[in-house]
């Protein structure tokens, strides 16, 4: 017995003519859950992007569906003027109304109690 | 659960029993092994992604060899750790297949590949069992070697069909690995009496022909020699040779410095 690994490989990267690409994974942790993003992994084809995904996202049992998409494939909007416009837009969000009073008034009138979250 | 499943192998005659032990064995030590060749990839593949992946499978094949060995512990009231580990390399009784060190990225997928497919027509043999215990384990098994034949077939392909390098190694893996391919179906002592039992569904003769003509169709599209007999088949489960020795040293290192340690 010796203390070296018989025949030991070598241990080159992957040749230069494979072409590796990121492909975007996206998980449903259970049934009924939205996708979520998960991470991404390199692979050369939809396939072992498949593979991997499994193996990096699913191995152990924390996902109930995968969602493999290649990141060329994803369209993408990230144009500030069109997401974060620099006028006011304050008039655009519901904090305006202040609900929470209004509420309190009509549960007073009809006698309901306060819905808690895991009601809905 | 325990008294159950000894129940049901007592009714089992003891030479079928017996035959039944070494059935147990061979698969358990068969999983054993090629798990820890693969586990010697772990931080070395080729890329990160494959890196997870390969010592996932390996941690599988561990996995698949743990539950066989406790099935066998159940049977001889021993515990599966001492059966499994505290042994000499000798009696070991792997398929000569598994013998050969991890080499390459090509061999390593070549010698999977080659594994999986014998062990998925075992596998079927044994789906029906008249030992419910093992036609249970085999059924969760089975669910599991799905994907690592997926993930096996997509390299072989890979591999093959590259031109230079990538299939150059392939075929020098395949005839390396060729005259052990078949020795998963190295006959074993009494096999004839499980059959007759219906613990299995078919010899091993009979499951290495179904296995030749699973893999067949792949190995022509691949122009790949299809596996002939078992160059030795005589020592298709002995004589395990220098690598198996150097790996079983490492496997039972940390055992061996206190084998009643508990953890």
């Amino acid at each position: 017995m010796t203390d070296e690994a018989p025949e030991s490989a070598s241990v080159d990267g992957p040749p230069a003519t494979v072409r590796q690409e990121p492909w975007e994974v996206f998980r449903q942790e259970k049934e009924g859950d939205p996708m979520t993003h998960g991470g991404s992994v390199m692979a050369p084809d939809a396939e072992l992007a498949m593979h991997y995904a499994r193996e990096l996202y699913g191995r152990r049992q924390e996902s109930s569906r995968l969602w493999v998409v290649r990141r060329a494939d994803i369209g993408v909007l990230e144009d500030p003027d069109l997401l974060q416009p620099p006028l006011d837009r304050s008039f655009k969000k519901p904090g305006g109304y202040v609900m929470r009073d209004k509420l309190a008034d009509a549960r007073a009138r009809t006698g309901a109690t306060k819905k808690v979250a895991s009601d809905r | 659960m325990t008294t159950t499943r000894l129940g049901l192998a007592a009714a089992f005659p003891p030479d079928t029993l017996h035959a039944l032990e070494g059935l147990l064995g061979a698969m358990a030590d068969d999983e054993l092994v090629l798990g820890y060749w693969d586990s010697e990839w772990t931080g070395i593949a080729p890329m990160l992604e494959e890196d997870v992946a390969m010592s996932s499978l390996a941690q599988d094949e561990i996995g698949h060899a743990r539950a066989l060995y406790a099935l066998l512990g159940e049977l001889r009231d021993e515990d599966p750790d001492h059966l499994a580990y505290d042994r000499d390399v000798a009696d070991l009784r792997h398929a000569r297949l598994l013998d050969h060190p991890r080499t390459d990225w090509a061999f390593s997928i070549a010698r999977r590949w080659l594994y999986d497919e014998a062990d998925a027509v075992r596998l079927e043999a044994l789906a029906g069992s008249a030992f419910s215990p093992l036609a249970e384990l085999v059924g969760k098994i089975r669910r599991e070697e799905v994907y690592h034949r997926l993930h096996a077939t997509a390299w072989l392909r890979r591999l093959a069909d590259a031109d230079g390098e990538p299939r150059e190694r392939l075929l020098a893996a395949w005839r390396t690995l060729l005259p052990d391919a078949a020795t998963v179906f190295t006959p074993l002592d009494g096999e004839q009496r499980l059959v007759a039992a219906g613990v299995i569904a078919a010899t091993n003769g009979e499951l290495e022909t179904r296995w030749r003509q699973d893999i067949g169709g792949t190995c022509r599209e691949l122009g790949l020699a299809v596996p002939g007999p078992a160059a030795d088949p005589m020592h298709g489960r002995t004589t395990h040779g220098e690598a198996v020795a150097w790996l079983w040293g490492e496997a039972t290192m940390v055992r061996r410095l206190d084998p009643e340690a508990t953890w």
